[in-house]
């Protein structure tokens, strides 16, 4: 089946994103195509490229990374939960003269309308949440 | 194949967290790519549509504002949970034109007969 | 037939809302600090065991918490590839925190 996943939970705070990532490992593991990873809200904080986790903990911003180059595939951030976060790529930084792009190479930039396209093709659509 | 419907469900208050304007801006997109989706507010969510706000001293936009238009976008109705209503004594008189209050057997009937739920 | 998926502690008003609307034929998992409404003899697991639908918990937050031990009856430990077994059974999911 194809699937779509909604990712709102902060990869910094509880399980959610962590979770996002085993499950999206485990339907590929049983077949299932992956249309879209969106990554929504708190949810952008996983394409952090500048995030350093505590020795020994989960790294969930390399977790995804490694998930996207193994199966290729597409990770999306909402642009402007993104931008406000100060997740910018280089043309974001570029557009809005910022000394630096954060974004992981594993992730991309995107409107809302991804979401919308990816849940109007996949045959399930799963979201997660973290602690609001 | 028609497209897949989506019951978007909203349950966060407006302006303690970024969830519910994340949740109108997603119904927004959907409804400019002809896509409109259900709308559900449930539990806190309800208080996204008390009259009267005004965010002008919180430097953010009204969020009573937004859902206003969103007739505009071709969502005309917003079903709210009753009960939760209650909780907070609203009445329909606060609600927005096109809101409308069901009871638990309707909110379960919405998140049964929709393809896929966006949960906020 | 919905999957609801709980993540958040047992006194959160989001597991009032789920247990309310649950339905017949309905499945609840449970994780992240959902999983402590699996917690034997609590109050939360009474209330999720008279909903009528069917329990799981995932493992690796379950046995994080320390509820596996302590596992209310009823409820069936499921790992991620049974947690995606469930969206492939249950066609919509909600999500609880």
């Amino acid at each position: 089946m194809n699937y779509a996943l909604l990712v709102l939970a902060s990869p910094f705070s509880g399980t959610g994103s962590l979770t996002a990532a085993r499950f999206a490992e485990a339907a590929l593991g049983r077949g299932h195509h992956i249309a879209r990873v969106f990554f929504l809200d708190q949810g952008v904080g996983a394409g952090m490229a500048t995030a350093v986790s505590p020795q020994g903990e989960a790294d969930p911003v390399a977790r995804w990374a490694d998930l996207a180059a193994r199966h290729d595939l597409e990770l999306v951030l909402c642009v402007s939960s993104a931008l406000k976060r100060g997740l910018l790529d280089d043309t974001e930084a570029a557009r809005y003269e910022r000394e630096a792009h954060t974004v992981h190479p594993a992730f991309e930039i995107g409107g809302l309308g991804l979401l919308v396209e990816a849940t109007a093709q996949a045959d399930r659509v799963v979201t997660f949440g973290g602690s609001a | 194949m028609s497209a897949p419907s989506v019951l978007l469900v909203t349950r966060h208050a407006p302006y303690g967290a970024s969830l519910a304007r994340s949740a109108l801006d997603a119904a927004l997109a959907a409804a400019a790519f002809d896509r409109p989706p259900t709308l559900l507010f449930l539990g806190d969510g309800v208080l996204q549509l008390l009259p009267g706000q005004d965010a002008s001293g919180i430097g953010t936009r009204s969020h009573r504002r937004v859902l206003d238009s969103l007739p505009l976008y071709g969502i005309d109705t917003l079903y709210v949970d009753s009960q939760a209503l209650a909780g907070h004594d609203l009445t329909a008189a606060d609600l927005p034109p096109g809101a409308r209050p069901v009871d638990d057997a309707a909110i379960r009937a919405l998140l049964a007969g929709h393809d896929h739920i966006l949960g906020f | 037939m919905v999957l609801h998926t709980v993540n958040c502690p047992p006194s959160h008003p989001a597991l009032g809302q789920c247990l309310r609307l649950l339905a017949p034929g309905d499945a609840l998992l449970l994780l992240g600090d959902g999983v402590y409404a699996a917690l034997a003899g609590s109050r939360a697991a009474a209330e999720l065991a008279a909903s009528g639908a069917a329990l799981h918990v995932l493992d690796v937050d379950a046995r994080a918490a320390g509820v596996l031990e302590r596992l209310a009856d009823g409820v069936s430990v499921c790992d991620d590839e049974g947690f995606v077994a469930l969206t492939e059974r249950y066609p919509r999911q909600q999500a609880w925190y």
